[in-house]
């Protein structure tokens, strides 16, 4: 069972496997530890703050741990998303900032879907796929361009990814919400109008607001490891990500088309953060509101940097920081403000930056410990 | 007087042996050369006198005193200094920049640039070492930024110093200008320590050679009382018949030909001009020359890195408009580069996800986009057996093999592909005698099957032993063409300079 685990997990036959799990899993300890200092040094006590976060971040049972529960889900599918997004691109040696872009546009896409006459009028089950299918074109398509011009043209995705983000804002919020897509003066609402019943996600676990989001997101992240691991067009995708930063050509030398696989990572990676903004529409608020309350392009970065954009990890790094979200709220309670769990999140990121420093503080140990091992063992032979 | 000694150093690395308790002792204002194949541990013994690993066990004594050198910066302190193969340079910065970095003199607390250029100067004088002090790093040839690292070095106080195959990226003339600065070093009472796997250089420059084996010391000779000959044969560990075995060419029809081909180098310049000729089924087509005359370019070309100015290369009878690796590997076309870790592998993929790289697409290594990792696993332990890669395991990152054995694991990849076509660019480039040896004998394998080869090399003796026929290209123009038993390397080496030139047969 072990070992179908870590072959699923960390491919076969490494011989540090658990080094790749052990290594995030410092580095949030350490940025716990660090946030700790933190509240302490501001005469708060630290212990009554976690409980407190821990309490309601929806990760262990305790009172109104239903709500809390359903809530972490429901804005970890988010984080998962755009994680994804940010982790497909790595893994092709791509440097995605564009999840926020995308995630707007998805959001933006399914409310347009989710509204509009033809669509609106349709069955459940066929709107539904229809809405995911159009808000994955409409991210793709946004992620394609980067992915072209990094191709055709040389400039570098994270220029391109930027401005495309500001592009999709401004179209967004300076026009097609106060424009085109604006809901009827008469009706009151601002933001564009309320979808279509039959383009809600389903609820799963009521009396709570969960509902499928976690499961397709789950499913997607399922179908991205297989894509990466199993088929060529992955394996295509990780020759480049070793190689493409570095400015070494091998894949291209060995007959692989890098500007064609370039876009349609970038394709891959703006069509699965798109999926977070239509969660974020379908499922929590349901229209495309004037002034959308972004952030989880920008948080999926450090979502993908903790999970070490590997799809398993990108899954529990987006659980941790949704219970943090969920938590921060309760953590006022104990005079911390609620911005507090992004600290955390924060020196986490930091210290994933220091991984080398990590690992090889960890290699040190695991040695000592074999040496000491083979002392004690040559003693008792003697 | 003994300036370094070490006893007993042994090295373990996950899975290998480095070095296996190595005892040498080398003598004050001497030139001490090392050699072995890649991967024997030259290069692992002297990064841990350099403090750049620390070894399992064993002494370091440097001028008879014990010594515990944990890093560089502790050897630096003991005046060992070492030259690295690639040089730890600031291109931007000037000479006299690069050469006080990390401890530049100052007025107070800024730096004094006017002190450190005539600092730089005295140093430059006193060692007979010239350079331009003011010239930014970024501007000068190759050997000439080898002279500011060691400078750099001697700067330090540097009494001990290293050098790690410093010719692998030198001319020949480069080279020469070397040889002379390591005996002026040694005229100034330092001691050189020089890693090498080419003997005829070693054999130029050493006082003492150390010979080492697969992480052992296989002896210490002193180079008046040996030869070339013997020391190969200590190298591989046994007889090396450096005679390449000659096959008779059964010559096919034409696979490529180019016409007038016209390439910009990457400088934007033209680097390769009206160059016409074919390469037939069957036989091997050397291309001889000094680096840096169009090899390059042609190779690029040739695998669709850079689109020709002007000209044609036909494949198979059909004249290909626009080459990409994509479309000219499908017609048939295999490539082994000079640079293995910028063109041939995945350094940190393993050897079987490296062996399919440009076949993985092809049944029966995937099957509608889907990978079959049973398949891969046989074919690449078949391959590795039958290539002789070293570890055998499928698992190993390319990253870790030797040179030599990635070399192998290359051609491994290459010719077990499809094609029709082999363009190899310097393919023993770095090897080793044995794995040298080994890549003859597939380069004649390959032409025996039927193979049209094009075979770029500086290596004449190659060029000599392998080719059919031979072209010259200096200057980005072919300036001759020949067969090996109607010239010698002498008449080629005059062609390569651009001292004779020779007409060709109108094709």
């Amino acid at each position: 069972m072990k070992d179908v685990l870590k072959r699923i997990v960390f491919g076969k036959r490494e011989k540090y496997w658990w080094m790749n799990a052990l290594v995030p899993l410092i580095s949030i300890l350490l940025a716990f530890i660090v946030g700790a200092i933190f509240i302490k040094i501001t005469g708060r006590s630290p212990v009554v703050a976690y409980k407190l976060l821990f309490g309601a971040s929806g990760l262990f049972p305790g009172p109104y741990w239903k709500s809390h529960f359903a809530e972490m889900l429901l804005s970890s599918s988010m984080y998962i998303a755009t994680g994804l997004g940010f982790a497909i691109a790595a893994k092709g040696g791509l440097f995605n900032i564009g999840a926020e872009g995308h995630f707007i546009v998805g959001g933006i896409a399914a409310a347009y879907l989710g509204y509009a006459k033809p669509f609106a009028g349709l069955p459940k089950f066929i709107h539904l796929p229809l809405i995911i299918v159009g808000v994955m074109l409409a991210g793709g398509i946004w992620g394609a361009i980067a992915g072209y011009l990094k191709a055709k043209r040389g400039i570098h995705e994270v220029i391109t990814t930027i401005m495309l983000n500001w592009i999709a804002l401004y179209l967004i919020e300076a026009w097609l919400v106060i424009g085109p897509m604006g809901a009827a003066v008469e009706t009151g609402i601002s933001g564009t109008p309320y979808i279509s019943l039959s383009a809600k996600l389903p609820k799963i676990f009521p009396p709570t607001r969960l509902n499928i989001s976690i499961i397709i997101i789950l499913a997607v992240t399922f179908l991205i490891w297989y894509l990466f691991y199993k088929t060529t067009f992955g394996y295509e995708i990780r020759t480049m990500g070793h190689t493409l930063i570095f400015g070494m050509e091998a894949p291209k030398a060995a007959g692989i088309n890098v500007e064609r696989r370039t876009i349609q990572t970038m394709f891959i990676a703006g069509a699965v953060a798109a999926l977070g903004g239509a969660f974020m529409v379908l499922g929590v608020l349901f229209q495309y509101p004037p002034i959308f309350e972004g952030g989880y392009g920008f948080d999926g970065i450090a979502v993908a940097l903790i999970g070490q954009n590997e799809p398993l990890g990108v899954i529990l790094a987006g659980i941790l920081i949704g219970a943090l979200r969920t938590g921060a709220t309760t953590v006022q309670l104990a005079h911390i403000p609620k911005t507090f769990p992004s600290i955390i999140e924060g020196f986490t990121v930091g210290f994933i930056a220091l991984q080398a420093l990590i690992r090889y503080w960890i290699m040190k140990f695991v040695q000592r410990k074999k040496k000491s091992i083979q002392i004690e063992m040559g003693g008792g032979a003697k | 007087m003994k300036a370094l000694e070490v006893k007993g150093i042994v090295k373990q690395f996950p899975g290998v042996l480095a070095n296996d308790s190595i005892n040498l002792s080398i003598n004050k204002g001497e030139i001490y050369a090392i050699v072995g194949e890649n991967g024997a541990g030259k290069s692992t013994l002297m990064k841990i006198v350099y403090g750049l690993y620390t070894a399992t066990s064993g002494e370091i004594f440097v001028f008879g005193k014990k010594v515990d050198i944990k890093t560089p910066h502790d050897a630096i302190g003991l005046k060992i200094g070492m030259v690295h193969q690639e040089f730890m340079l600031i291109p931007r910065f000037t000479v006299t920049q690069n050469i006080v970095l990390g401890d530049e003199p100052s007025k107070g607390i800024v730096f004094d640039y006017k002190k450190a250029l005539s600092e730089v100067e005295e140093l430059s004088k006193k060692f007979g070492l010239k350079v331009d002090p003011a010239e930014r790093v970024a501007n000068l040839p190759v050997g000439i930024q080898q002279r500011v690292e060691i400078l750099k070095i001697l700067r330090r106080g540097a009494e001990i110093l290293i050098f790690d195959e410093p010719t692998a990226v030198l001319t020949p003339e480069e080279t020469e200008d070397l040889f002379k600065t390591l005996m002026k070093l040694k005229k100034n009472g330092k001691t050189i320590i020089f890693i090498s796997h080419k003997l005829k250089e070693v054999m130029a420059i050493a006082d003492r050679i150390a010979v080492l084996r697969r992480g052992k010391l296989q002896g210490v000779v002193e180079k008046g009382k040996t030869s070339e000959v013997e020391l190969a044969r200590m190298v591989v560990g046994r007889d090396v018949v450096l005679k390449i075995p000659k096959a008779e060419a059964k010559v096919g029809g034409t696979v490529v030909s180019v016409r007038d081909l016209t390439v910009k180098s990457k400088r934007g310049i033209i680097g390769l001009k009206d160059v016409s000729f074919d390469v037939r089924a069957g036989e091997i087509v050397g291309i001889a020359g000094v680096e840096g005359n169009g090899q390059a370019e042609l190779v690029n070309a040739l695998i669709g890195f850079t689109r020709p100015v002007n000209g044609t290369i036909t494949f198979d009878g059909e004249e290909i408009r626009l080459i990409t690796p994509f479309n000219i590997r499908k017609k048939g076309m295999a490539y082994i580069p000079k640079d293995r870790k910028m063109r041939g592998l995945v350094l940190p993929f393993r050897s079987r996800e490296n062996i399919i790289m440009g076949q993985h697409t092809l049944y029966p290594f995937s099957k509608n986009g889907v990978l079959n990792n049973i398949e891969i696993d046989k074919f690449a332990t078949k391959k590795l057996e039958e290539f002789d890669v070293r570890p055998r395991d499928i698992y190993t990152r390319a990253g870790n093999l030797s040179g030599g054995n990635q070399q192998k694991l290359i051609l491994a990849k290459e010719m077990s592909m499809e094609h029709k076509f082999l363009l190899a660019s310097q393919p023993t480039r770095g090897l080793d005698i044995g794995a040298m040896e080994f890549v003859y004998h597939k380069l004649i394998e390959e032409k025996e099957r039927g193979m049209a080869i094009l075979l770029i090399s500086l290596e004449l003796s190659e060029i000599m032993g392998l080719s059919d026929r031979i072209l010259v290209l200096y200057n980005g123009e072919i300036v001759g063409e020949t067969t090996p038993d109607k010239t010698t390397e002498e008449e080629l080496g005059l062609m390569m300079l651009g001292l004779k030139r020779q007409k060709r047969v109108a094709q």
